[in-house]
């Protein structure tokens, strides 16, 4: 995350940004907080934000730390920020970096609502935002870096393993 | 452009749509030509304007040249008519454009720009959860947007305020100066042009 905020576009929004309350928050709490947006739990909303924000020149890393809460933005992930490069021929190409995670199951399990891995159905639904899982953590770096430097204008989806950042 | 030209325009497309050449939905407005270039007073170039899958009139009234957006028309994206050129985002899904117009107005918050957005919105759509989040948290942090409430009283056929069973809308009297409302009747039905087209 530091080499994403070396970028003076990149904004990291979501919740528990700012303040402790997801794993994904230790890979945060070096970047500067004014490059931090704690929004409300809204999580339509804050994608639809994300896609706005790229429009006015932004590179938004949109955190969701588990599949189950990035359903709740379908619509603007597969209805907008996917389909606005063909609705305007290429004439917007926003580039958000969306970062979510297979819920952990390990030591606690969240039971079925917190867990899950719906990255082939993802492939499925986007025609333009390309969806990474993150197997290994050789992948990361390398991952996050072409998300950002991309010129083809596409947006990506990286997907994490939620028990990976305890054990790999 | 003045009323009559805002008129011939969409009577053109109707034509046009009546006789098959459209493969596509299209959305027309009428009735309301008044009130929207009076809205368009306060919308100056630099600005951004997002709309829903009723916008042709947006777009002539921001400066899109009139071949242009019938062109885009006639290739069947009457519903999500997009032009860069002239900030214009819309979209076809309902709410769609909120939380991207609020996103718009927050980048130009932190960047210190001056622009400002003009979202709009039918009553039906002012009505859903996504419209109070993006219009409460806009309001909360000063964000440079306004909302303009399009109220023809219903979405396709249904009645907003039966369903709602609500006989005044949420922001019907508003005077929250972040909201704009009026009230139009148009003369289209929802989608096409009064003909039945099969293509």
């Amino acid at each position: 995350m530091e080499m994403l905020a070396l970028d003076s576009r990149v904004l990291f929004l979501g919740q528990a940004v700012e303040v402790p309350g997801t794993a994904m928050f230790n890979s945060l709490k070096e970047i500067a907080l004014e490059r931090r947006l704690e929004v409300p739990v809204a999580e339509e909303m804050q994608m639809g934000l994300a896609v706005g924000l790229a429009l006015q020149g932004k590179v938004p890393v949109c955190i969701f730390p588990r599949w189950n809460f990035l359903l709740l933005a379908v619509n603007q992930l597969v209805n907008h920020l996917d389909k606005v490069p063909i609705m305007s021929n290429d004439g917007y190409l926003p580039k958000v970096i969306i970062r979510t995670g297979i819920g952990s199951e390990r030591p606690l399990h969240p039971q079925h609502q917190h867990v899950g891995d719906y990255t082939e159905a993802f492939h499925l639904m986007c025609k333009t935002v390309e969806v990474i899982r993150l197997d290994e953590p050789g992948q990361i770096y390398p991952a996050y870096e072409k998300a950002l430097q991309r010129t083809d204008g596409r947006s990506t989806l990286l997907v994490e393993w939620g028990d990976y950042h305890n054990e790999k | 452009m003045t009323k009559e030209e805002l008129i011939a325009f969409e009577e053109d497309i109707a034509t046009e749509f009546n006789r098959g050449k459209i493969r596509a939905p299209v959305h027309l407005y009428y009735g309301n030509e008044e009130q929207l270039i009076a809205i368009f007073r306060d919308i100056r170039p630099e600005d951004w304007v997002l709309c829903s899958w009723r916008s042709h009139y947006q777009c002539l009234l921001k400066g899109v040249p009139p071949a242009q957006v019938k062109a885009e028309i006639m290739a069947g994206r009457s519903i999500s008519l997009c032009f860069p050129e002239q900030r214009i985002f819309s979209s076809a899904i309902v709410g769609g454009v909120l939380p991207i117009a609020v996103g718009v107005a927050l980048g130009i918050k932190r960047s210190g720009g001056s622009e400002r957005v003009h979202c709009f919105l039918g009553e039906m759509t002012a009505e859903t959860g996504i419209a109070h989040e993006c219009i409460k948290y806009s309001r909360n942090f000063g964000l440079p947007i306004r909302f303009i409430v399009e109220d023809n009283g219903k979405s396709v056929l249904t009645d907003t305020r039966k369903s709602w069973n609500q006989p005044v809308l949420s922001f019907e009297n508003s005077t929250d100066p972040l909201i704009v409302t009026y009230q139009y009747t148009t003369k289209y039905p929802h989608a096409g042009a009064g003909v039945r087209v099969q293509f």
